[in-house]
């Protein structure tokens, strides 16, 4: 980057120069009245817009997208921005920072307490599919739950916690996202074992030379299989 | 370079030249007035942990305590094992220590004492730091010793004014609690309000910590009303624990009995001990015959022996101030405070407990426990009204006691900082079940499932890590 790079400075921008990205889905009376009162309140935008660069006095707003709307509905000419690096990372960091988007946790590696705190978010935000939910069965079930082999949320509506596919379980895609383990060649993590089928538990068995599994019950071939071998 | 005060009494000075200082003396002596942080690293920390027995491979600096959070504590510490040196492995510290310089007031009135030991707790709870079971936290003019169980980080013990006299004496007494750890946990659970569910909480949050894989004694000492010893179907005791109270001589864990419930179908069985309500401590005793009988630390060094066989040990206490509650209470490290949302009652007795009876009972005990686990509303139906006025009178009772002078912030919102305010307050959801089970004699958590999740919510959020 050149030392003439604007870069992480504060200009006044013209409004027309900046392309508004992805816009924002603020109700059309929170951007009129907010545009009224800049105007009555001195016209500037202490809270800068944040955008890249993408050509030669062009840019592109990458957070508070809100702003920019209520600039350009106030008929501002120029506007205040922050001009930021242009790649993805930047883009997302703006966009979670500003409260434009939601931030994911990791639910593969997540502690207990961050589990608690996303369900909580989620069923407290207003006209919540989760409402009905039981926070703390819920929260008990899916951090006992072996996530960390998890190759898809849908495993969430196995666990019984009245979390069914459809609008209960895309809430809970906005707030995790998972990096799978590979399953290890011998499975003996009991949590692990008792996610699966009797049926796949004998198979499991077989492949293991096990003898005498084929009239066990599920939590006996459990008990049988989490013995690591020798 | 300011001027270096050497800190001894004229009175010592003969003494010291007979005796060569140690070397933490010689430490602090050379200590700079205000010496900044990395300065007391330098000359004192070093000794500090030398005296502690930590070696070269048993410390690491600045160690990370959770992964993607950015600050790191001072130092971690573990004793390395022959094969498993902690300095390569970096694996289950046990002892975390956060520096200040002296320019850091660690008084314990001090705004910087509360916000170093609150820094201390997060780094203790931290996620690489399970294994740890102690923090200290220093600034060379003031030195305290915290310990960690589970979730629960306590006081050891006071924040202890150092100088030359006393360092060598304090330093090693913290050596002496690192090297000798306790295993149990004693929680009382208390509120002088009535009925707000102490014993139904003791009793499931002991069998759900059974189901945990901890070992449990609960304790029923509320001899007059004798709840939980009847609810588990337990014959009281006549006379045994009072004499067990009363004289030294006789082990506890003679009057501790099992209560064990065996799965007909898995074939499977849990147990816990019980330490059953005694008679003769409702009715045969009057109070001033007892109050000479047993000293306030009298549950607190029965109890103390037992330590090592249990993970918690449980104190359900009456609903009063009274003699038994202030032996609860001065036998636990830690309280726990079910409130009702509904009952405004609750709340308040729930604060004066907090703001009045706790800092008694520190006081007397002089190792800066019990502390107050913050309050949590156990079982009653909510609707939104309900809680939006117990949170205003919760407001109003955090307001009149900042009056004077005591923050319960922390108490009722333990999630609240001041860039946010966060007003949940745990709470164990009303269940039919939970009340009803009392009429079996099994605690509700062996009867039923909801109610099994939502006691282990319960010890996930305050106890187990």
């Amino acid at each position: 980057m050149s030392s003439l790079s604007d870069v992480g400075n504060l200009m006044h921008l013209y409004l027309d120069e900046i392309d508004p990205g992805k816009g924002t889905d603020a109700p059309e009376f929170l951007i009129l009245a907010s545009a009224q009162l800049l105007l009555q309140k001195g016209e500037r935008n202490w809270i800068p817009v944040i955008i890249k660069e993408i050509g030669e006095d062009k840019y592109e707003v990458i957070g508070n997208s809100f702003i920019y709307a209520v600039a350009e509905e106030a008929g501002l000419e120029k506007i205040w921005c922050i001009i930021a690096e242009d790649d993805e990372d930047t883009a997302k960091i703006s966009r979670v920072l500003a409260g434009e988007e939601i931030p994911k946790i990791n639910l593969s590696k997540a502690s207990r307490d961050e589990i608690a705190s996303a369900l909580q978010y989620l069923v407290e935000r207003p006209g919540s599919a989760l409402k009905g939910i039981k926070l703390s069965v819920a929260t008990n079930r899916i951090d006992e739950a072996p996530r960390q082999y998890w190759k898809s949320l849908n495993e969430i509506t196995k666990l019984k916690c009245a979390i069914s596919r459809g609008k209960k379980l895309d809430m809970l895609k906005q707030v995790f996202y998972l990096t799978p383990q590979p399953l290890p060649d011998v499975i003996t993590d009991p949590a692990l074992l008792n996610s699966m089928t009797a049926a796949e538990l004998k198979k499991m068995a077989k492949k293991r030379d096990i003898t005498g599994y084929s009239k066990l019950k599920k939590p006996e071939l459990v008990d049988l299989l989490r013995q690591s071998p020798d | 370079m300011g001027t270096i005060r050497l800190r001894i009494e004229p009175f010592l000075l003969p003494n010291l030249m007979i005796m060569t200082a140690s070397s933490l003396q010689t430490a602090l002596q050379s200590l700079p007035e205000n010496a900044q942080e990395p300065i007391v690293d330098k000359l004192f920390a070093q000794h500090l942990l030398e005296k502690l027995s930590f070696g070269h491979n048993d410390i690491y600096p600045q160690y990370q305590t959770q992964s993607g959070r950015g600050l790191a504590v001072d130092y971690a510490a573990r004793k390395s094992q022959e094969k498993d040196l902690f300095l390569h492995t970096k694996t289950n510290p046990d002892l975390l220590v956060e520096l200040k310089g002296r320019d850091i007031n660690l008084s314990p009135d001090s705004a910087k004492y509360t916000s170093t030991a609150k820094q201390l707790r997060g780094y203790l709870l931290g996620g690489y730091c399970k294994s740890a079971r102690w923090g200290l936290m220093t600034n060379a003019n003031h030195i305290q010793l915290f310990r960690k169980h589970g979730k629960v980080v306590h006081p050891a013990t006071p924040c202890w004014p150092t100088n030359l006299d006393n360092i060598d004496e304090i330093v090693s007494r913290i050596k002496k609690k690192i090297e000798n750890p306790l295993r149990a946990l004693i929680v009382a659970v208390y509120n002088n309000k009535g009925g707000v569910g102490k014993t139904t909480t003791t009793v499931n949050l002991a069998a759900v910590l059974t189901l945990l894989n901890k070992k449990v004694l609960v304790v029923d000492f509320d001899p007059n009303q004798q709840d939980l010893t009847s609810s588990l179907g337990i014959p009281l005791s006549n006379g045994k624990v009072y004499e067990a109270l009363k004289n030294r001589d006789i082990d506890f864990s003679e009057v501790v009995v099992p209560y064990k419930l065996t799965d007909k179908r898995t074939q499977k069985s849990v147990q816990f001990d019980v330490i059953p309500a005694d008679k003769m401590l409702a009715y045969e005793v009057d109070e001033v015959k007892l109050r000479q009988d047993l000293k306030p630390s009298a549950l607190f060094k029965g109890l103390d022996k037992l330590r090592s066989q249990y993970d918690y040990i449980l104190i359900d206490s009456p609903p009063n101030w009274r003699i038994f509650s202030q032996r609860a209470l001065y036998a636990a490290d830690a309280i726990l405070v079910p409130t009702k949302h509904n009952n405004l009652f609750s709340l308040e007795n729930a604060a004066m407990a907090i703001q009045k009876f706790i800092p008694e009972t520190q006081e007397l005990k002089g190792d800066g426990t019990p502390i107050a686990l913050p309050v949590f509303f156990n079982g009653e139906k909510t609707t939104h009204a309900q809680v939006r006025s117990a949170h205003e009178a919760i407001h109003s009772i955090i307001k009149s006691a900042k009056k004077q002078g005591c923050d319960l912030t922390a108490c009722f919102y333990p999630k609240s900082v001041k860039s946010r305010q966060d007003l949940h307050i745990f709470e164990v959801p009303a269940y039919a079940n939970i009340a009803n089970a009392a009429f079996s004699r099994i605690p509700a958590v062996y009867r039923d499932k909801t109610a099994r999740e939502y006691y282990k919510n319960l010890a996930k959020e305050y106890f187990v890590q």
